[in-house]
C-alpha cells in the first residue's frame, strides 16, 4: 500500500506491505538506518522515532499507522539550517555518553524530546526519564551527565 | 604532544549520534536475499523428521535447506583456545539427528526478504522425539553421555594446588564452608548477532560483514568450513554494537550465509533478533561453588579450597577458558599460601557457555570475598580488617601465588592494595554503615566492599602498520577492532604521541582483514596494551622510513634532519623543510609506498586492581534493593583516555550489577527457558543505576614499554561480592547469609523465611 508522511520535514510516499512495521520501512525503504532494532517487541527503546512530536516504538507500529503524520528520526537532529549539531548531539559527544552508539539514536530522541517538554529535570527525573532505553555498554551515568547539560537552560 | 592522559572526546562520535553509523544490520548490498534459522524447540531430542517441502512453496523463498542438503559443510566448527585437558565438542553448521539445545540450528531458509524468511521457516515441519533434558552439571557430570562416542558429560577437570593444597586445613584454627551459586546470564549487546555475506563468482572472491572481535581470527574460521583459501575471503567488522566476548568467534549462522552465499552467488543476510541472542549466542556464569576458608584465630588465611562445577551447555565452542580463569582467579589480591581447586567442566542441554565479559574473574572475585565476608562473621572480626591481613603487602610485591597466568607464573607485579582499600572505605563511610545505628523505618541500610585483582592481556600478538597516506595523514591499522571502545580516538592518541604529530593528522583503520594481514582481536582487555605497545615499535620504525625518505630527497644525512610536528628540516636551514604531505607526494610520483608495521608479543598479563564499595537500602517488608551509594577505585596503569577509561569502569560496574540484582535464565526440568525475552529477564536501566564515584591510580605495568594494563574486566569483578556483603550487612536483624546470584526479593523472602545461618 501506499504511505504517505513527512520525514526529518519532507514529505514522502512509499509503497510497502501493510504488515510491515514503521521500523523497517524507515531503515529499508527510506535508507534511514540510524534507528536500530535491538528487541522487535517494544523494550530496549532502539527504534524510537518522534511521531507527531511523540516518542513512539517503530518497531510496534505498523507502517500504515504513520499516514499523514510527522516522524523525526536521528538524522533530522542536526539543525535544518546551519547544520550543527543539536545540544543533546553535542552534550552525547562531550560526555562520553555513547560507546558502540547502536542503542544511541533511540536515547538521543526521547532525549531530544524531554528537552522540549522539560527543564531543570533532577538527575534521579532523568534517569526515570531515561529508563525506557537499554544500554549495555554505557552504565548510563554519561547518558544522565550529557541529558542534564542538554536540558540546562543556555546561559 | 601529550596526547596519552588527555581526556579526548571521540573521533567516532560526529556519525554515530547523527545516525551515520553502519553496522551490520544498516549494509543492504543489491539483490541481498535473507536468512532465517529453523531452530530447536526441544533441549534434547531425536529429530525423526524433517519437511521442508512447505516452506519451499511459499511466494518468495528461495531456497530451504537441512542437513543433507548442505553436507558439504556438515563438520564440527573449529574449536577456539584448545587445551589438552578438554574433550572438545564444537557444533556443526546445523544439528544432524539430535539436537542438544532450545535454539539449535536444524534448518536454514533463504527468501526475498526477512519477513518471508521467517514465516518460511515456521513452516519448515520438524518431528521430534523428546529425550530426557540435563540442565544441572552436578548432576549431568555421572549421566549417560549426550554426545556419543564421548565417555564422559565432565569434558574437562580443571585442576590446581599450590603449597599443601587441602591437607593444609588441618593447621587452621577456624575453616568455614560455604555454597555459591551464579546464575546463567546472557551478554546481550545491543546489536544481536548479524552478518552479510557477498561472494563474487566472477573474482571468486568471499566478503564478509560480520560485528566480530576478531575478523583474522574470523576468516581462518570461515574459510576452513568452506574449504577456501584465505586469501579469497575478505572479513569487514564494521561498525559494531557491543561485543564484550560473545562475538569472538564464528557461529552455525556465519558458516551458513558464507556457504549459501557461495552457492546461490548472490549477497545473504542474517540479522538475528533478541529472542536469537536468547536462544543462540554463547553465554556464561552458571556455576555452582562449594569453597572453604581456613584461617588462624588472628584472622590470617591458611588455606582456600573450591570445588565447582561449570554448567558448559551443550558443546565446548571457546574451550575452558571460563573455568579455568575462574580457578585461578580465585586468591586475587590476596596472601594464599596454600590453595586447591578442581573445576569440573560439564555439558548440560542448554546453550554453550563461551567468555563473557570478564571470563571467570568475576566469578573467582566472587568466591574469594564471600569466603573472607563469611569467615570473618565467624571470627567476630571486621570484615575490612580481615581483608587488611590477607592483603597481599607493598614490600611482599612482585609475588607470585604460585598458580599460572596465561603462558607463565602469575606475578603481581605492584598494587597498594591496602591503601586502595581504606580510601574506598573511608569515602564510603564504611564505618558508619557497618555497624547498627538507624534501624527505625523500613529501609534497612548496609555497606559491602569487595576487592579485586584485575589480570588482563598477556597471550599472543597484535599489530600496528603504518602508512603514509597521499595527504600526508598517518594511517595506523591493527587487527583489534572496536565494539564501542573508542579505538579510533584512543589509538590515535598513543600513534601521536609516539610519532609526534598533531593528533589530527593519524586515521585508525581496525576491523578489515584488507588493512593489515594478520591480527588476534579484541577480547580479555588486551588492545591497549597490545596496540598501544605496536603502535610505539612501529612509530620508530616508521619514522626512519620517512626520515629516510627525506634525507633522499634533501640529498643530507639522516642524522642532519630534525623531525617536528609533522615536518622534517635540515638542521639549521629552516628553509629546507617539507612536511608530510610533501614527501607523499613524492613518494606517489615515484611509485613508492611507505608503509611500516611492527607486531607486539606479549610477555604475560598485566594486573591491575581495586575496591568496590556500595551502601544498598533494603525494605525489610519487600525485601528491595536500592543502591544508594557506590564508589570505586581503580587502578588502570597508565590511563590512555581518563573519559573513555571511566566509561569502561561504569559500564563494566553496570554490568556486574546485572549479574548480581537481575539477570538469571531460568530452565525448567525439560531444558526449556521460561524467561528468555528482555520481558522477563531484566536488563539494568537508567533508573536504578547509581552515579558512581570513581578515583583513579596509575601505577604503570611494568612489563610493557608503555605501561599500560587493560581496564575493561575491572568492573565487572566486584560488584556480586560487594552487593551480597551489602544486602547480609543491610538485613544483619535476619542472619540470614546471600550466597546466590541474583540476589533478588524473592530469594531474599525465601532465605528470611528459611531463617537459614
Ligand atoms: S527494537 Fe523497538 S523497543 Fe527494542
Ligand atoms: S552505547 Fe552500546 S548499547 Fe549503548
Amino acid at each position: 500500500m501506499t504511505i504517505t508522511m513527512t520525514v526529518n520535514g519532507e514529505r514522502v510516499t512509499v509503497e510497502a506491505p501493510a504488515h510491515w512495521l514503521l521500523a523497517d520501512v524507515l531503515r529499508q525503504k527510506l535508507g534511514l538506518t540510524g534507528l536500530h532494532l535491538g528487541c522487535e517487541y517494544g523494550v530496549c527503546g532502539a527504534c524510537t522515532v518522534l511521531v507527531d512530536g511523540e516518542p513512539t516504538r517503530s518497531c510496534l507500529t505498523l507502517a500504515p499507522a504513520a499516514e499523514g503524520k510527522s516522524i523525526t528520526t536521528v538524522e533530522g537532529l542536526r539543525d535544518a539550517e546551519s547544520g550543527a549539531l543539536s545540544r543533546v548531539q553535542q552534550a552525547f559527544i562531550d560526555h562520553h555518553a555513547l560507546q558502540c552508539g547502536f542503542c544511541t539514536p533511540g536515547f538521543l530522541i526521547t532525549a531530544t524530546y524531554l528537552a522540549r517538554i522539560s527543564e531543570g529535570l533532577s538527575r534521579e527525573e532523568i534517569r526515570e526519564a531515561l529508563s525506557g532505553n537499554l544500554c549495555r555498554c554505557t552504565g548510563y551515568q554519561q547518558i544522565v551527565d550529557a541529558v542534564a547539560t542538554a536540558l540546562s537552560p543556555v546561559d | 604532544m601529550g596526547y596519552i592522559g588527555k581526556r579526548m572526546t571521540r573521533v567516532e562520535d560526529e556519525r554515530l549520534v547523527t545516525g551515520q553509523g553502519r553496522y551490520v544490520s544498516d549494509i543492504e548490498l543489491p539483490g541481498t536475499v535473507h536468512m532465517a534459522i529453523v531452530r530447536s524447540l526441544y533441549a534434547h531430542a531425536e529429530i525423526t523428521r524433517l519437511d521442508l517441502n512447505q516452506a519451499q512453496q511459499l511466494p518468495g523463498v528461495v531456497g530451504v535447506f537441512g542437513p543433507k542438503e548442505l553436507a558439504a559443510i556438515m563438520k564440527p566448527l573449529p574449536l577456539g583456545t584448545p587445551d589438552p585437558r578438554l574433550d572438545a565438542i564444537t557444533p556443526m553448521p546445523l544439528a544432524g539427528d539430535r539436537v542438544h539445545y532450545v535454539g539449535e540450528p536444524v534448518a536454514v531458509v533463504v527468501a526475498c526478504d526477512r519477513y518471508v524468511a521467517e514465516d518460511a521457516a515456521a513452516l519448515v515441519s520438524v518431528g521430534y522425539r523428546a529425550l530426557d533434558a540435563l540442565t544441572d552439571p552436578r548432576l549431568a557430570a555421572t549421566a549417560p553421555p549426550l554426545h556419543p562416542g564421548h565417555p564422559s558429560n565432565e569434558v574437562a577437570t580443571v585442576e590446581y594446588r599450590v603449597g599443601q593444597g587441602e591437607e593444609a586445613f588441618r593447621d587452621a584454627d577456624v575453616v568455614v564452608d560455604v555454597d555459591l551459586r551464579l546464575d546463567r546470564v546472557v551478554a546481550h549487546p545491543m546489536e544481536p548477532r548479524g552478518v552479510v555475506a557477498h561472494y563474487d563468482a566472477k573474482t571468486e572472491e568471499l566478503l564478509i560483514f560480520a560485528g566480530t572481535q576478531g575478523v583474522h581470527g574470523y576468516r581462518r574460521a570461515i574459510a576452513s568450513m568452506l574449504d577456501l583459501n584465505e586469501d579469497h575471503v575478505r572479513v569487514i567488522a564494521p561498525d559494531t554494537g557491543g561485543g564484550f566476548g560473545v562475538k569472538n568467534r564464528i557461529y552455525p549462522e556465519d558458516v551458513l550465509a558464507a556457504y549459501l552465499s557461495c552457492q546461490l552467488s548472490v549477497p545473504v543476510k542474517w540479522q538475528g533478533d533478541r529472542s536469537e541472542e536468547f536462544i543462540s549466542t554463547n553465554q556464561e556464569r552458571d556455576q555452582w561453588h562449594h569453597a572453604r576458608i581456613g584461617v588462624k584465630k588472628n584472622g590470617q588465611i591458611v588455606a582456600v579450597s573450591d570445588e565447582f562445577f561449570q554448567d558448559q551447555g551443550a558443546y565446548t565452542p571457546a574451550g575452558i577458558i571460563v573455568a579455568d580463569t575462574t580457578a585461578i582467579c580465585i586468591p586475587g589480591p590476596y596472601r594464599v599460601p596454600n590453595f586447591a581447586v578442581t573445576g569440573h567442566v560439564v555439558l548440560t542441554n542448554k546453550v554453550p557457555v563461551g567468555p563473557y565479559r570478564g571470563a571467570g574473574r568475576p566469578q573467582g572475585t566472587f568466591v574469594m570475598e564471600r569466603l573472607l565476608d563469611h569467615v570473618a562473621d565467624t571470627l567476630g572480626m571486621d570484615r575490612l580488617e580481615i581483608r587488611r591481613i590477607n592483603l597481599i603487602k607493598p614490600e611482599e610485591l612482585p609475588y607470585q601465588n604460585g598458580l599460572p597466568g596465561r603462558g607463565g607464573p602469575m606475578t603481581i607485579p605492584y598494587g597498594e592494595f591496602q591503601n586502595t582499600m581504606d580510601q574506598v572505605a573511608t569515602a564510603i563511610n564504611y564505618d558508619h554503615y557497618s555497624h547498627p545505628h538507624d534501624t527505625r523505618g523500613p529501609w534497612k541500610l548496609g555497606v559491602g566492599i569487595a576487592n579485586y585483582l584485575e589480570m588482563s592481556g598477556g597471550a599472543g600478538f597484535e599489530g600496528a602498520r603504518m602508512r603514509l597516506l597521499d595527504d600526508g595523514r598517518v594511517e595506523v591499522a591493527t587487527g583489534a577492532s572496536s565494539q564501542g571502545q573508542g579505538h579510533l580516538t584512543a589509538f590515535a592518541q598513543v600513534a601521536a604521541d609516539r610519532l609526534q604529530l598533531p593528533f589530527e593528522q593519524i586515521v585508525v583503520v581496525e576491523g578489515d582483514t584488507s588493512a593489515i594481514h594478520r591480527g588476534i582481536g579484541t577480547f580479555g582487555s588486551r588492545s591497549m596494551m597490545m596496540v598501544g605497545n605496536a603502535t610505539r615499535m612501529a612509530a620508530q620504525g616508521f619514522r626512519t622510513k620517512l626520515l629516510e625518505f627525506a634525507a633522499e630527497m634533501f640529498e643530507a644525512s639522516m642524522d642532519d634532519l630534525h623531525w617536528e610536528n609533522g615536518t622534517i628540516t635540515v638542521k639549521g636551514v629552516p628553509s629546507r623543510t617539507i612536511s608530510l604531505a610533501d614527501i607523499a607526494t613524492r613518494a606517489a610520483q615515484e611509485d613508492r609506498a611507505l608503509v611500516y608495521e611492527a607486531f607486539y608479543d606479549a610477555t604475560g598479563p598485566a594486573f591491575g586492581m581495586g575496591t568496590h564499595a556500595v551502601v544498598v537500602a533494603v525494605h525489610q517488608k519487600t525485601f528491595a534493593i536500592e543502591i544508594r551509594e557506590y564508589q570505586i577505585c581503580h587502578d588502570g596503569g597508565v590511563v590512555v583516555n581518563p573519559l573513555l577509561a571511566d566509561g569502561q569502569t561504569i559500564g563494566g560496574t553496570v554490568q556486574g550489577l546485572g549479574t548480581a540484582l537481575f539477570e538469571g535464565l531460568v530452565f525448567d526440568a525439560t531444558g526449556q527457558p521460561l524467561n528468555a525475552t528482555f520481558l522477563d529477564y531484566l536488563l539494568p536501566a537508567a533508573g536504578e543505576m547509581p552515579d558512581f564515584l570513581i578515583s583513579e591510580r596509575e601505577y604503570p605495568e611494568p612489563t610493557n614499554p608503555e605501561g599500560f594494563k587493560g581496564i575493561a574486566e575491572g568492573g565487572i569483578m566486584p560488584p556480586m561480592a560487594a552487593i551480597c556483603a551489602a544486602v547480609e550487612n543491610a538485613l544483619r536483624e535476619f542472619s540470614i547469609t546471600v550466597d546466590q546470584l541474583p540476589v533478588t526479593p524473592n530469594y531474599l523472602f525465601s532465605q528470611v523465611k528459611e531463617g537459614s545461618r
